[in-house]
C-alpha cells in the first residue's frame, strides 16, 4: 500500500489508511526505538533480581560454559570448581591444601577392620547437615540412606565416569547415620581416602534431588550440603550461587557467588582491572604473570596441583618399537628449553612419572643417582640411534591441540628432535579433535598434560595395559601400549601398608623410565588473579579442583 | 504489496530449509566429539561412549537430522547436548541481548553516520569534510574487536567511566545502559565510517541535479534544500546500506560480545561451538539466518516507501 502524500490529501477517505513517505520514515524511526525498547525490555523485567549483593564474589572463570554440576561427571575445571562450592564428600582436602585430609560429612577418620575377610571402613555422620532447598526438593537432612545412594550412584557406569574407581565395592547404610563401605581387596588409606572426599566421585548427592530431577535434571540444579547453593544459571553467561544459611560450618561470609563463564582470557584480564570482577582464572605464561605482578590493586595466586607433561612415547610403532630409539628421543630433548616455553614462575621441571607432589613420586635425585635423567647430550642420542639401526634419523606424522601448551611444546620438541634427524610433520587441530585422535592412537609420540590424584590412578591411567588406547580392556590414557609394570601397579592397589605401597609405585616408574615409554617434562601451577578486596580464606598451596577453592571463610571487602 | 512479501516469504523457505541442511552438515563434519568435550581431557573411553550413546550421537546421521527437521517444523530447538536444557529457552535468553546491542549500535551508525556524511557534502574539500574523511578512513581500517579494546583501555579502564564487561544487573535499567554504551559504540562507530562515506557520496551526486539547482533557485533556505530535497534524495543507497549493516552488525555482534564478556547469541554460538553442542550450534545459526532473511525482506519493503519509483 504505497501512496503518495499528494494522493492521499485528495482522497478524503484513505486519508487515514495511507503510508506517506514521510509518515513511513516518522513510524521507522518510532519501530526502531521501540524495537530498542522492546530488545532492553525483558532485561528491565527484574522478575528474578540479579542484582548483586555487596560482598557477593564475582569470579571470571576460563570456559565458555558449564559442562555439568552432576559431581560425577565434572571433569573440565569451571565443573570441578562449581560443584566444590556446592557438594560436601565424607572427608574433604584441607582447604588450600590438597596434601591433608580433614572429616567433612563424617565426624571423624573410619579405621578399616577386616569382616569376614573382607576390608570395611565405617563411617559416622554428621548430624544436622541439612540439604540446600530446591524447587522440588524442601531441605532435609542428609542420613546414610543418601551417602550409600550417592556412592551406589559413583560407582553405577551408567550414572558415573568415574565407576571405575569403586569397583569391588559394596555400601550399606548400618544406622541413619553410619555407613560401612566394604571393599573386596583391601586398601590403603593413600588410596581409599580420595575415593571418599569431595573431589569427583566422592562428593555426596541427595537422593531424593537426583530421584526428582533425574539424571539429565542435576547436570543444571545441583542440590548439595556445601556453603553454596544454586540461585540461578544463565546458559553460557553465569551461575548465581547464594550463601547456604543452614551450611553446617556456618553462615559463610559471602553473600553469593557470581560465577561468570568467560571464554576469552584477555576479556577476563579487563574485567578485573576494570573492577567488574574480583577474581579470575589467569594465564599459565610467565609474561601475564609479569604483567599482573605489576599491578599494585592485583594479586596474582600460583599454586598446585600442577598438571604434569609428559611425552609418551607408542612402542609399538615400528620406529619407536626399539628402546635405543626410545633413549634417543629423550637424550635429544632439553627440559630447560620446555621449562622456558612457561617460564620457571609457573612450572618446574620434573623427572619422574609421578609429579612431585603425589605421594609415592620418585625424587629428582633419586632420579638422579640411578641415571635416568636423560640429560641432554644430542651425540648420544646419534649414537644410539646408529645402534638401532636408524642413523640418519626418521619421519613422524604427528598432530597438536591448539591450545597454546600443547602446541608450543610440539614445536619445541619438533625443532629439538630435527637436530638428531627425527623429522616430526604437525598438523593442528582443535583441543576436542587431539583428544578424540590420539584416543584413536593418532599419535606415535603423544605429548598429554593431566593431573592424577593419587600415584594408583595415575599409574593406572597411562601405564597399565587394561588403559590401553583402542586395545585395551577399558581404553584410556596408556598411549605408549606399555604393560611392563602391570603387576607393580596391580600389587601396590591391594597393599595395605602405606611404605610398602610406595616401594611399589617406585619401582613403577624406574621401570618406566628404563624402558623410556615416557619423558617427563615439567609441571604447570595454577595460576589466578585477584583484586586485593578478596581473601580465600586460606593459604594457597594446592588445590585438587585446581581453583583457589571458595568456601565458607572466603569475603570479599570492596572500598 | 501483499502479494510480494507472501511470495518473498514462501521463497523464502527452501532457501531457509537448504541453510539448515548447510548447517547441520557443516556442523557435523566439525573435527571434534561433544561427549569428549562434554566429560573433558580426563574422562576415560568407556565414560565418553556412554555419553555418546546417551546423547544420540551414535545414531545415524540422516535419523539424527530427519529428528532435527522435524523438531524446527514444530517450534522445538532441541535440547543442549551439554547441559540438557531447552535450546528455545537459551535463546529467548540470549535474543534480547543481541537485539538490544544491534539495533542501539544501528542507531549510533545511522545517526553519527548520517549528518557526519551530509555534512562532508557540504563542506566539499575544506577542513570539515577532511576531518570526516580521516575519521572515516579509521573507522573502516580499525576492526570491531580491537575497536572494542581500546575503547574498554582508555573509558573502562583508564578512566572508569563505564564498565569493562558484562551486561549490567536486571534490576538497574541504568546499570544495563552504562553496560551497553562501549559495545555498542564499539559496533555503531565502525557502521558510522560507511554510512558517513557512503552519505557523502550520495549527497554530493545528488547536489549536483537539476531539481537542487531548481529548489535553490526558488529561495528555499539551505536546510530546507538539504534535508526535503538532497537528503531524502539520497536516502535509497543509505537504506540500502542500513539493511547489509543490520546484518553485519549481527555478524560483528558475535566478537563485541565475546570481547565484552555480554550474553547473547554472540557468546551462545561461540560458546556451542567451543563445546561442540551441535544442537545450540545450529539453532543459533536458524536463528540468525531467519534474521537475514527478514532484513532482507524489510529493506526491499522500504525502499518502495522511500523512493517513489519503486512499486510492488
Amino acid at each position: 500500500m504505497v501512496r503518495r502524500g499528494r494522493r492521499s490529501k485528495r482522497n478524503g477517505s484513505r486519508r487515514h489508511t495511507a503510508v506517506t513517505r514521510r509518515r513511513f520514515l516518522s513510524r521507522a524511526v518510532g519501530i526502531a526505538a521501540a524495537g530498542a525498547v522492546a530488545g532492553a525490555s525483558p532485561l528491565f523485567i527484574a522478575s528474578r533480581s540479579r542484582a548483586a549483593a555487596a560482598n557477593a564474589l564475582r569470579f571470571g572463570q576460563s570456559e565458555a560454559d558449564l559442562g555439568t554440576a552432576d559431581p560425577h561427571y565434572a571433569a573440565g575445571t569451571q565443573d570441578r570448581a562449581l560443584v566444590d562450592m556446592v557438594f560436601n564428600g565424607l572427608l574433604r582436602f584441607k582447604p588450600g591444601d590438597g596434601s591433608g585430609f580433614e572429616p567433612d560429612l563424617a565426624v571423624d577418620f573410619p579405621k578399616p577392620a577386616v569382616i569376614a575377610g573382607k576390608q570395611v571402613w565405617t563411617f559416622r555422620l554428621r548430624k544436622g547437615v541439612l540439604w540446600h532447598r530446591s524447587e522440588k526438593v524442601p531441605p532435609y537432612e542428609l542420613t546414610s540412606e543418601d551417602v550409600v545412594y550417592s556412592l551406589q550412584k559413583s560407582a553405577d557406569k551408567a550414572r558415573s565416569a568415574y565407576s571405575g574407581l569403586y569397583t569391588g565395592m559394596t555400601f550399606q547404610a548400618l544406622d541413619a547415620y553410619s555407613v560401612g563401605i566394604v571393599l573386596d581387596s583391601p586398601m590403603s588409606a593413600n588410596l581409599f581416602y580420595p575415593l571418599v572426599t569431595n573431589y569427583a566421585g566422592g562428593f555426596i548427592m541427595a537422593k531424593r534431588a537426583v530421584e526428582a530431577y533425574g539424571l539429565e535434571g542435576v547436570k543444571t540444579r545441583p542440590v548439595g550440603t556445601g556453603p553454596f547453593t544454586l540461585g540461578r544459571y544463565d546458559p553460557k553467561e553465569r551461575v548465581e550461587l547464594l550463601p547456604h544459611v543452614q551450611y553446617m560450618r556456618g553462615h559463610p561470609k559471602l553473600d553469593g557467588v557470581d560465577y561468570r563463564y568467560m571464554s576469552d582470557a584477555f576479556s577476563r584480564e579487563l574485567g578485573l582491572r576494570g573492577g567488574q570482577l574480583d577474581g579470575i582464572s589467569g594465564q599459565q605464561d610467565e609474561a601475564w604473570v609479569d604483567k599482573i605482578q605489576a599491578l599494585s590493586n592485583l594479586r596474582l595466586d600460583i599454586f598446585g596441583v600442577g598438571e604434569s607433561t609428559v611425552i609418551y612415547m607408542n612402542q609399538t610403532v615400528p620406529q619407536l618399537r626399539r628402546k635405543e630409539v626410545r633413549q634417543a628421543i629423550a637424550y635429544a630433548l632439553d627440559r630447560d628449553e620446555f621449562l622456558a616455553l612457561i617460564g620457571p614462575k609457573v612450572g618446574r621441571k620434573i623427572y619422574a612419572p609421578l609429579s612431585p607432589f603425589t605421594t609415592g613420586a620418585l625424587a629428582e635425585k633419586e632420579v638422579i643417582a640411578k641415571g635416568l635423567d636423560y640429560k641432554i647430550n644430542r651425540e648420544k642420542a646419534k649414537s644410539l640411534l646408529a645402534e638401532a639401526g636408524v642413523p640418519g634419523g626418521f619421519a613422524l606424522d604427528l598432530v597438536t591441540s591448539e591450545l597454546k601448551i600443547y602446541k608450543d611444546h610440539y614445536e619445541s620438541m619438533q625443532a629439538q628432535l630435527a637436530k638428531v634427524g627425527i623429522q616430526i610433520r604437525l598438523r593442528v587441530v582443535d583441543h576436542p579433535s587431539y583428544h578424540a585422535l590420539i584416543r584413536k592412537d593418532t599419535n606415535p609420540l603423544v605429548i598429554y598434560v593431566a593431573f592424577r590424584p593419587t600415584a594408583e590412578i595415575y599409574l593406572r591411567s597411562f601405564y597399565h595395559a587394561a588403559s590401553t588406547v583402542v586395545t585395551g580392556a577399558h581404553p584410556d590414557t596408556n598411549f605408549a601400549h606399555y604393560s611392563g609394570v602391570d603387576d607393580l601397579i596391580d600389587k601396590a592397589r591391594v597393599e595395605t601398608s602405606a611404605s610398602a605401597q610406595i616401594e611399589l609405585w617406585k619401582e613403577a616408574q624406574v621401570k618406566i623410565l628404563q624402558d623410556m615409554v615416557a619423558y617427563p617434562i615439567s609441571y604447570a601451577n595454577q595460576v589466578y588473579a585477584r583484586s586485593t578486596a578478596v581473601d580465600y580464606g586460606h593459604p594457597l598451596k594446592s588445590v585438587l579442583a585446581l581453583y583457589p577453592g571458595i568456601d565458607e571463610t572466603t569475603r570479599v571487602r570492596r572500598g | 504489496m501483499t502479494r510480494y512479501v507472501l511470495g518473498r516469504l514462501l521463497f523464502a523457505l527452501p532457501i531457509f530449509l537448504g541453510v539448515v541442511t548447510i548447517v547441520f552438515a557443516i556442523v557435523r563434519v566439525l573435527p571434534g566429539d561433544p561427549a569428549q568435550a562434554a566429560l573433558g581431557d580426563y574422562a576415560s573411553g568407556d565414560a565418553v561412549a556412554a555419553l555418546r550413546q546417551r546423547l544420540g550421537l551414535d545414531r545415524p546421521i540422516a535419523l539424527q537430522y530427519v529428528g532435527y527437521v522435524v523438531g524446527l517444523a514444530r517450534g522445538d530447538l532441541g535440547r543442549s547436548l551439554i547441559n540438557g536444557g531447552l535450546v528455545r529457552d537459551e535463546v529467548a535468553h540470549n535474543l534480547p541481548y543481541t537485539l538490544q546491542l544491534t539495533v542501539v549500535a544501528l542507531a549510533i551508525g545511522t545517526l553519527v553516520g548520517v549528518p557526519a556524511g551530509v555534512c562532508g557534502a557540504l563542506t566539499f574539500n575544506r577542513l570539515p569534510d577532511s576531518i570526516g574523511r580521516v575519521a572515516s578512513l579509521f573507522g573502516l581500517s580499525i576492526p570491531a574487536y580491537y575497536l572494542g579494546i581500546l575503547l574498554i583501555l582508555l573509558f573502562a579502564i583508564q578512566l572508569r567511566a563505564f564498565p569493562a564487561v558484562g551486561a549490567g544487573e536486571l534490576a538497574s535499567p541504568a546499570d544495563v545502559l552504562r553496560h551497553l554504551i562501549l559495545p555498542a559504540a564499539t559496533l555503531g562507530l565502525v557502521m558510522a565510517a560507511t554510512v558517513t562515506r557512503f552519505t557523502r557520496s550520495a549527497v554530493l551526486n545528488t547536489l549536483g541535479q537539476d531539481f537542487v539547482r531548481t529548489a535553490r533557485a526558488k529561495g528555499l533556505p539551505r536546510h530546507l534544500v538539504t534535508v526535503r530535497h538532497t537528503l531524502r534524495a539520497s536516502l535509497i543507497p543509505i537504506v540500502s546500506l542500513a539493511g547489509l549493516w543490520s546484518i553485519g552488525l549481527i555478524g560483528d555482534s558475535v566478537t563485541t560480545e565475546i570481547v565484552f564478556a555480554r550474553p547473547g547469541l554472540g557468546s551462545m554460538m561461540v560458546g556451542a561451538m567451543l563445546q561442540r553442542d551441535y544442537t545450540s550450534l545450529q539453532s543459533v545459526m536458524v536463528v540468525y539466518t531467519g534474521f537475514v532473511i527478514v532484513i532482507n525482506l524489510a529493506t526491499d519493503i522500504a525502499y518502495g516507501f522511500v523512493d517513489p519509483r519503486i512499486r510492488y
